[in-house]
């Protein structure tokens, strides 16, 4: 067995980034989406921690603690958004989201 | 290592802390009751950003001084980026003052409203001063965030949840992307301090090596997640949507301040941090630049929607700021580059915020936004009908109005720097987005009036309105002050 090195951390997390990544491009549903982004954000999350590990630093741990912050405000805001939508449209999915047309 | 604390310099922070203290006072008296609200949020919301305007005469912002360590600056370039959010906070809190009167909704908050607008504003003004990525991306988050929640404030209208939504949507995405390109800046410089950054890729970069590929991909990174949030091409589909479905008087303010952060993230960001990349990321500007110029006024062209059609336009207008960026060389005095850019965000908010506002005025009169809607505008409200041309004359960047000194210097910048293909693209697509701007005065001149009109007093908007119409007509022959204001960027930022 090798040891953990700042490597396994990056694939880790480059492997969950283009997971999210594909998910937001390929998914219709906005809940699904959303999951996705948060997905991404955590990948970056394990990216900052994995490279303040290598750089003996503690500047990636509390930005990544800063990005989970962020996370939460957005969630905040875009659950409600989705809410208001349910409320009106009675649906979740992307394309059935039309009616900003020319 | 043990920790050791210092005190902020408070007087660096004051104009901020005017704005945030303004923003608890709205929701303090919201809580005490909806009258207290409705008389004293309008007036509290204006005093407030008109008190940190004046506020930034306090600061002696040519030292350059820095608190929290280097994280927050007070230089020239937050100067001007926190008086661009400034005057244009104050210019949309009376191009609301319409609406909020009449158009909210019983148990809508008018101090919600406002507080939120005001959060987007402080936002604004952090990304203009940050000195690292981690505050950076908090106002940059602030600014993008709140607007996200007052794009959907109309909240019964299906459009207007549809528009938040896309532009949320987008919005989270390309902050994610963002946020891993700061992560592998970090983790390839040790720091996520800007200057520590550019000195550390001085000693990194060697020109005419090539660069380390990662780095590029971190570059890349955070040019896709900056080009979503200034709508650049092609990360611009949430625009239209989110500028046609917004509240109009939202519409107004978010196709200004959260523009004015995304340019500021990306100067503070590319041109600060990561200056040894000049070679890689202005070419890739340029290209970015041209894309967006032609397909915006392009598009531009065949809308009906006048909101759809000034979305359109400001993805155009996101171009000719791309390429005053672009024009960057060497960031020493001299460099016209980014100080263009910042005049260019000055002059747009006039007249891009003056725009939307003739269109709330027209539907607080019960029209709708189409182009027939404006028809015989100039028999019915001939001073509305001169403003709305006086914004449409500077936007397309006819001389003498504000509109053409702005795109006038980023030509110049250009024609410096060498690029001489942009700066004709800049004339070409000028002439092109004619057709669309000229339609909207002959609407209003040439043709009959339809619809119902209903006569109703907005004194406040008014006001507004001929203000900007005032700014938008005198400035540009009194502009060299504030252009030698936004020439000191290399001070800052190098």
């Amino acid at each position: 067995m090798s040891e953990l090195s700042a490597t396994h951390f990056l694939l880790l997390s480059a492997a969950l980034f283009i997971i999210g990544m594909v998910g937001v491009l390929t998914r219709r549903n906005v809940l699904v989406i959303f999951m996705c982004i948060e997905l991404m954000l955590n990948a970056v999350n394990v990216s900052l921690i994995g490279f303040a590990w290598e750089l003996h630093q503690l500047t990636g741990q509390v930005f990544a603690l800063f990005v989970i912050a962020i996370a939460a405000a957005e969630a905040v805001v875009g659950l409600g958004i989705v809410m208001a939508l349910t409320r009106r449209a009675d649906t979740v999915d992307i394309d059935e989201l039309r009616q900003l047309r020319e | 290592m043990p920790l050791r604390l210092v005190a902020p310099e408070w007087s660096l922070l004051v104009p901020p802390l005017i704005v945030l203290g303004t923003i608890v006072l709205l929701l303090a008296i919201d809580a005490v009751s909806e009258r207290t609200a409705r008389r004293f949020a309008l007036p509290l919301a204006l005093a407030g950003q008109l008190l940190a305007l004046g506020s930034l005469a306090s600061i002696d912002w040519g030292q350059g001084a820095t608190t929290f360590g280097v994280s927050y600056r007070a230089d020239w370039f937050a100067l001007v980026v926190s008086l661009i959010a400034l005057v244009a906070g104050i210019l949309s809190v009376l191009v609301s003052a319409g609406y909020t009167e009449s158009g909210l909704e019983p148990g809508v908050g008018l101090a919600e409203y406002l507080a939120l607008l005001l959060f987007s504003v402080l936002g604004t003004m952090v990304v203009g001063a940050a000195g690292d990525f981690l505050v950076l991306l908090l106002g940059l988050e602030m600014s993008a965030v709140a607007v996200y929640a007052l794009t959907a404030f109309a909240r019964r209208r299906l459009t207007s949840v549809e528009g938040a939504l896309k532009y949320f949507l987008l919005g989270a995405f390309a902050s994610a992307i963002l946020i891993y390109g700061m992560a592998w800046i970090y983790g390839l410089t040790g720091s996520i301090k800007l200057s520590d950054i550019a000195y550390t890729l001085r000693t990194v970069v060697i020109p005419g090596q090539p660069v380390d590929p990662a780095l590029l991909l971190a570059l890349l990174l955070l040019a896709v997640g900056l080009g979503f949030k200034i709508a650049a091409v092609p990360f611009h589909m949430w625009t239209p949507d989110a500028y046609q479905g917004a509240p109009t008087p939202v519409s107004a303010y978010m196709s200004v301040v959260p523009k004015v952060a995304g340019f500021a993230a990306v100067a503070r960001i590319l041109v600060q941090g990561l200056q040894p990349l000049s070679d890689q990321w202005a070419g890739l500007l340029a290209l970015l630049a041209l894309v967006t110029m032609v397909y915006g006024n392009v598009v531009a062209i065949a809308q009906r929607d006048l909101k759809r059609m000034l979305g359109y336009s400001a993805i155009g207008h996101t171009g000719y700021m791309l390429a005053g960026l672009a024009a960057f060389t060497t960031g020493l005095a001299g460099d016209r580059s980014v100080g263009s850019v910042l005049f260019y965000l000055f002059a747009y908010t006039f007249m891009n915020i003056g725009a939307f506002g003739v269109i709330a005025w027209l539907q607080e009169r019960g029209l709708g936004t189409t182009l027939d809607d404006v028809a015989g505008l100039a028999g019915r409200a001939p001073l509305a009908a001169l403003t709305m041309a006086i914004f449409m004359l500077s936007l397309m960047g006819m001389p003498p109005l504000l509109g053409f000194y702005a795109k006038y210097y980023v030509i110049l910048a250009l024609i410096e720097a060498g690029q001489l293909w942009l700066a004709v693209a800049i004339v070409v697509m000028s002439a092109v987005s004619a057709s669309f701007y000229l339609r909207v005065i002959t609407q209003m001149y040439f043709q009959e009036p339809g619809g119902t009109w209903r006569p109703v007093r907005t004194p406040l908007l008014g006001l507004g309105l001929a203000v900007m119409a005032a700014a938008t007509l005198a400035l540009g022959l009194v502009s060299g002050p504030i252009l030698e204001l936004a020439q000191r960027w290399p001070a800052a930022l190098t």
